[in-house]
């Protein structure tokens, strides 16, 4: 089976609503209501949370879901080159600049 | 008030906006070479990282798609990968207060990770930034990320890419906030919990479900503890500061209206 344009923009089209679903429902819900204190208190700590799991599944979760426990070096160790850096600097671009470049030049070492 | 001496609005959201812009470029260029190598033409890739916008899910589609999976499968493997943003809705709703529905409308649709990830930051440091200046940031990164993804599809298979190299870009960007919520030890640990709870329910589920599992747990136990720890013990070593190098007066938390 082969999939045309017009399957294409069904997928658009229903992707469209699958994106936007969980990205309206709860902005609508809850910026019109009172939010209790506790839960303000639970948000705050979601950025950090989600973070952490989207880096460690960039870095140790394969396309497939396993983990890998081998390899990525050149990944754990651009890693720690950005987190100092971040930490000093506290500057994003630079952060990420020397990330790419630290990635790059490793991944033809390691 | 540090506004006024920053010029028009567009020149201080961008900014703001420009290192993920940055970032967007390498990244949307290989997004759209993969969508172009899976048989998407080049208007439905733009129209795809406009209504769509997330690197992940058009990564997957392209990925999909290259493997025939039934339509129904590829929505709902979407589904499960955008869960995620219901979480990032529910945390920024109280910056976005008193705001009118076109604007929810609009914002919720152009929000994704990262200029959530931005805004997020600013909201919380910058009493000055505004909802406006955040659908700012999230139109920048949006026109980008458009634009990158449409040259992409229109050079095609004529480069060669390191997807690896590549998505680092956005993996440091990601780092970079995390070093920027940690303020305490207490966040420095959530932050550990959190990345053993994602791997544990990533291999779990097998999909990102796992990223929202783990998300919803882990800042669940942060807040958990922050309320036991501060009535127990308020002197508790876990809510020490962490030592900021830049030296920069931190803003009160109180001094934020949300």
């Amino acid at each position: 089976m082969h999939y045309d344009v017009t399957d294409h923009l069904l997928i658009v089209i229903l992707g469209f609503f699958v994106a936007f679903g969980p990205r309206y429902i709860p902005i609508l819900f809850f910026s019109n209501r009172k939010i209790p204190e506790w839960f303000n208190d639970w948000m705050k700590y979601v950025p950090v949370s989600l973070f952490t799991a989207i880096v460690v599944k960039d870095i140790f979760i394969s396309g497939s879901y396993k983990f890998i426990s081998s390899g990525n070096f050149d990944l754990i160790l651009a890693s720690i080159i950005v987190i100092i850096i971040s930490y000093w600097t506290r500057s994003m671009a630079i952060s990420v600049v020397f990330g790419l470049v630290a990635v790059m030049l490793l991944s033809m070492v390691v | 008030m540090k506004q006024i001496e920053n010029g028009p609005q567009w020149r201080v959201t961008l900014k703001e906006a420009w290192p993920l812009c940055l970032s967007y470029t390498p990244i949307g260029l290989a997004c759209g070479i993969l969508l172009h190598a899976a048989g998407f033409n080049t208007i439905l890739t733009g129209l795809v990282s406009v209504f769509v916008f997330s690197g992940g899910a058009q990564f997957m589609i392209a990925q999909m798609l290259t493997t025939t999976a039934p339509i129904l499968t590829i929505i709902l493997m979407l589904f499960f990968l955008e869960l995620r943003y219901a979480l990032l809705g529910s945390s920024l709703a109280g910056y976005l207060k008193g705001q009118n529905h076109r604007f929810l409308f609009l914002f919720a649709v152009s929000m994704n990770d990262e200029n959530y990830a931005i805004n997020y930051l600013k909201f919380v440091t910058d009493r000055n930034w505004t909802p406006k200046d955040a659908l700012q940031v999230e139109h920048w990164s949006l026109l980008v990320w458009t634009v990158s993804n449409i040259i992409g599809s229109l050079i095609g298979s004529a480069v060669q890419i390191n997807l690896t190299v590549v998505n680092f870009a956005l993996t440091a960007l990601f780092l970079y906030m995390i070093v920027m919520q940690i303020k305490t030890r207490l966040i420095l640990l959530i932050s550990v919990i959190a990345g053993v709870l994602a791997t544990f329910f990533m291999l779990l589920t097998k999909s990102t479900l796992g990223l929202v599992i783990s998300t919803l747990v882990a800042s669940f136990l942060g807040f958990m503890i922050e309320s036991y720890v501060s009535k127990r013990w308020p002197k508790s070593h876990l809510l020490y500061k962490i030592h900021d190098p830049s030296g920069q007066p931190e803003v009160d938390k109180e001094d934020i209206e949300i």
